[in-house]
């Protein structure tokens, strides 16, 4: 009976323990945010609307960079969606080879760190060592080259569309494999087009993880810092100006558009969540579509089908090879032109050794930041794993878990800047005045979306390989609940936190918008990037960008390894 | 006294009463089958036994001793899933040997157990071999070896042979009850399977919408169902609506649509009452004469079955309602035709009288 007593009390403290560090670690911040404006509503109204000198100027950038941003987005997840649907079809349910490998590619921008793949593509399409070289003009674009009609830069569409793409393709790839073949089986047994069946089968049947994909590419492209902020040009959008008004201590400005994108994120993912919690099967019914149309329609689609076939597979692999491989490719292939000199001017001073070894010593710098960016990795991935493990047990186990988990969607989908202000407001000077900018806040940020990242793919693990029932018949066979854990549930579930891990840690790696509000005097190597950027140090930041991403290549070969282990 | 007990116990789910108010005892030793449709809280009863649940209402008792709170490793109950549960990270032995080594035996008799269990299931040779490796029947008994290691001395087996083929399932049922009565442990078996109840269990408890139907040895429930649900669910029968319209010293008459009129021996109905007659399928004969002392209808044969060694006939009567008749197929008789007008016989002694039920027939016999 002692240990019955012992452990009760012990299930208690763990469970504890872990909701505090939760809540403290990675809820709080954002919610600390929004309390800012109302705690020093003053400040804000002084700084926003009612300036001496500027008047509600600021509040009137505001209302037009937010407008920018929805743009700049919509546009992005409805290329996305056009897309990205057939793709996540063919991934989910065909067979061919050199599929595992278009998966990774689909998955790269994932893992490749935003600002080396900004600065990627940036290269590839303005550059004269890009595509250029191909069509034999100096360059093919402007960064600003607008494009007709929705009017954003071309550079910065193609950058979100590419880092926006995964999110859509993975869900909606995750949720059509979760729909039984054989409903479409049965649909084209009994006479159904391919495209028939999709849209009449699969389609409703998939409109949940649609939309959450959506939502999900969406807050992506709102809130993404690290490439845009190099490929941006004239243009500002939302997270982009909450960097650059942190840089300049327009504080209550920053925290002003930080909480309206955390508002937006929330708005956003609580009827997602809701609808797809109730999983209603299709709200199409009501669409009634006369028979005579519907009959044309079929007919259309059966003519389609036949046609078309060939060019739903091969579109989206054309568009995964533009936006993603060749900007990788034109980035190694540049460094080997730039290595020892400027392969147009022939100077010296212009190439990657000289700016690596020369006067301004670069090399130290990405020595440093290595260090800095390794430190913060492992530091941040091995405190968000310890959280992670007991919270997933949590969130599988307790009636409230759901609740758990919806707030751990927040960190994933806040733009990284909003994520880094309140980081910053919450534990730095201003605030609980605990800790400076530098490394260690790096690392409080970085743990903020480690945990859900962690957290989702031990789930995985869990409930794809049935850990309940082997620890129940654990339970029946003599081991205790902490036995039964320990023999059986951590075993299972060890591929999900390893996978869980080294994902962290490569996002982490990777991350540059909200590390460029809380780093201080400390830089991680895809600040390094921007700031070689800015500096228009090119060779080195060529160098660097190779270097980060030959890095987070190497941690998807180990991802991919693990999970088919 | 009884090895399990269970008193009054209810349990819900939400607004779902998955049991209501069970009461059931298991002797030592005993080879109990829970039988009833899908839904009807068999799961429910074997997970509240093995302790992964609690009851809402009402207690169970183990040995004597009242186990509402305690943990399932402390029951001495092994819960045996459909498919197992066979940990996929470890091989046999390390399967089998988990609950030895979990209660920290020393290791010698860890190593012992372990390899006598293995040998009883004859798997002794496959010791090394992962889950994945091996059949569904070797499954099985691994899983059953599992338990017998674990020193548990009660087995709970949830639909033990439903990821079996139908082949194996046959020969695996005698094996899995002389293993039980071999090792003198007490199972508490879980099905659906009439068939499978019928031919493993000592006593079978019929279970239906979370309440126990009846209880009983397996010729008790065959022969003396105590309600329509139980006899069409185990074996089948015919079923006659009508009304009681006389009583006398031999039995009762029944006055059945169309004005047919057949006796039945049970005199325990009221003149006027509306009742169902079940007559099972192997008790109504087939012929050309009228047999003295038996109800005689004339009948049309629809559809002639062969159903393994016997014949099944489908003949609709004057009313035009449709029976069933099986007859054993004999070497010398020639099986009727289709077509053929012949006279249906039964005694009115193998006539069941139930009450008529309140919501229906067909919804009392739907397998729901
Ligand atoms: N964990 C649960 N949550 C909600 N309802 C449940 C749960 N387990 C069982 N039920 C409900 O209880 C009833 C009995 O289920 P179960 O015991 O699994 O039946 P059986 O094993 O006889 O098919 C069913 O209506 C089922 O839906
Ligand atoms: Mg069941």
């Amino acid at each position: 009976m002692a240990w019955k007593i012992i452990g009760i009390n012990l299930s208690g403290i763990v469970i504890s323990c872990t909701l505090i560090a939760f809540l403290i670690f990675v809820v709080l911040p954002s919610f600390y945010l929004i309390s800012y404006i109302f705690l020093r509503w003053d400040e804000v109204w002084y700084e926003v609307f009612a300036n001496p000198i500027t008047g509600d100027e600021n509040w009137r950038q505001i209302i037009m960079i937010l407008l920018f941003s929805f743009k700049l987005s919509l546009s992005a997840v409805a290329f996305d969606l056009v897309f990205g649907v057939p793709l996540a079809y063919v991934l989910a349910r065909k067979k061919f080879p050199g599929k595992n490998l278009l998966e990774d590619l689909v998955t790269l921008p994932l893992v490749i760190p935003t600002s080396g793949f900004g600065f990627a593509t940036l290269i590839t399409w303005t550059s004269s060592s890009g595509l250029s070289r191909l069509f034999g003009s100096t360059r093919l674009l402007s960064m600003n080259t607008a494009i007709p009609l929705i009017n954003v830069p071309f550079i910065l569409f193609i950058v979100h569309v590419a880092l926006t793409f995964p999110y859509l393709v993975r869900t909606v790839e995750t949720k059509i494999q979760s729909i039984e073949e054989t409903y479409e089986i049965a649909s084209r047994t009994l006479g159904a087009s391919s495209l028939t069946t999709f849209r009449k089968v699969l389609l409703p049947l998939s409109i949940p993880g649609i939309f959450s994909g959506s939502v999900l590419a969406f807050a992506r492209s709102l809130g993404e810092t690290g490439a845009t902020i190099i490929v941006s040009g004239v243009s500002t959008t939302a997270s982009i100006a909450i960097v650059r008004w942190a840089s300049e201590f327009k504080l209550s400005t920053a925290a002003f558009m930080g909480s309206l994108l955390v508002l937006i994120a929330w708005i956003m993912i609580l009827p997602v969540e809701i609808y797809v919690s109730k999983n209603r099967r299709s709200s199409w019914r009501h669409l009634h579509i006369p028979t005579n149309l519907s009959m044309k329609i079929i007919k259309f689609e059966r003519f389609l089908s036949r046609k078309l076939s060939i060019v739903k597979d091969i579109v989206p692999l054309i568009i995964v090879v533009i936006l993603i491989i060749i900007p990788v490719v034109v980035v190694i292939s540049s460094v080997t032109l730039y290595w020892s000199a400027d392969p147009y001017t022939g100077r010296v001073e212009g190439g990657v050794v000289y700016q690596l070894f020369g006067p301004s010593r670069y090399l130290d710098l990405i020595l440093r930041a290595t260090l800095t960016s390794v430190i913060v990795a492992s530091i941040s991935t091995y405190i968000a794993t310890c959280i992670s493990i007991p919270l997933s047990f949590i969130i599988e186990r307790r009636r409230y878990g759901h609740v758990l988990r919806t707030m751990l969607k927040v960190p994933l989908i806040i733009p990284t800047s909003s994520l880094g202000l309140s980081v910053l407001l919450l534990w730095g000077a201003s605030g609980l005045c605990l800790v400076n900018s530098g490394i260690w806040m790096i690392i409080l940020t970085h743990i903020v979306f480690s945990v859900p990242v962690i957290v989702e793919s031990i789930i995985a693990a869990y409930e794809g390989s049935g850990v309940q029932m082997y620890e129940e018949t654990a339970r029946t066979l003599g081991a205790n609940a902490y036995s039964a854990i320990e023999a059986v549930s951590l075993p299972l579930i060890k591929g999900g936190i390893f996978t869980g891990f080294i994902l962290s840690f490569t996002h982490s790696l990777g991350e540059t918008g909200a590390t460029l509000i809380v780093m201080g005097r400390d830089t991680t190597i895809p600040v390094l990037v921007v700031n070689m950027v800015e500096a228009l140090a090119i060779p080195a930041a060529l160098f660097t960008s190779t270097y980060l991403i030959v890095l987070s290549l190497v941690m998807l070969v180990i991802i991919r390894i693990l999970t088919q282990g | 006294m009884p090895l399990v007990e269970l008193v009054n116990v209810t349990k819900r789910f939400g607004k779902i009463t998955a049991l209501n108010r069970i009461n059931l005892s298991v002797e030592d030793g005993e080879y109990l089958c829970i039988l009833g449709p899908t839904g009807a809280g068999k799961t429910t009863l074997l997970r509240l036994i093995a302790g992964l649940l609690e009851p809402d209402e009402g207690e169970i008792y183990i040995d004597g001793r009242k186990v509402n709170k305690v943990p399932p490793e402390e029951r001495n109950a092994v819960y045996m899933f459909q498919n197992y549960a066979l940990f996929p990270h470890m091989n046999v032995w390390g399967n089998v040997s988990f609950g030895p080594i979990i209660k920290e035996w020393d290791q010698k008799r860890i190593n012992d157990v372990t390899s006598e269990v293995l040998e009883m299931v004859r798997l002794g040779e496959r010791k090394n071999a992962y889950p994945h490796e091996l059949s569904g029947g070797m499954q099985q008994r691994v899983a059953l070896a599992r338990g017998i290691a674990s020193g548990a001395r009660i087995l709970l087996l949830d639909e033990p042979f439903g990821a079996l083929d139908a082949r194996l399932r046959v020969n695996l049922r005698t094996q899995l009850k002389s293993l039980v009565k071999d090792q003198r442990l007490t199972a508490i078996h879980v099905t659906h399977d009439q068939e499978e109840a019928l031919m493993v269990s000592d006593r079978i408890a019929i279970l239906r919408g979370g309440r126990i139907e009846q209880v009983g040895s397996p010729q008790e429930i065959y022969t003396n169902p105590k309600s329509i649900f139980t006899i069409s669910f185990v074996g089948g029968a015919n079923f006659f609506e009508g009304v009681v319209s006389r009583v006398n010293k031999f039995g009762s008459e029944i006055e059945l649509r169309g004005g047919l009129r057949i006796h039945v021996s049970d005199r325990s109905r009221n003149v006027g009452e509306r009742v169902v007659v079940a007559v099972r399928r192997e008790h109504i004969s087939l012929g050309k004469s009228r047999r003295r002392g038996f109800n005689n209808l004339l009948g049309e044969i629809e559809d002639v079955m062969f159903v393994g060694g016997s014949m099944e006939y489908m003949i609709k009567l004057e009313n035009d309602m449709t029976l069933f008749s099986r007859t054993l197929l004999k070497g010398s008789s020639t099986p009727l035709r289709r077509g053929e007008i012949v006279i249906i016989s039964f005694h009115p002694g193998e006539c069941r009288v139930f009450e008529y039920p309140r919501r229906g027939l067909l919804k009392e016999i739907e397998a729901i």
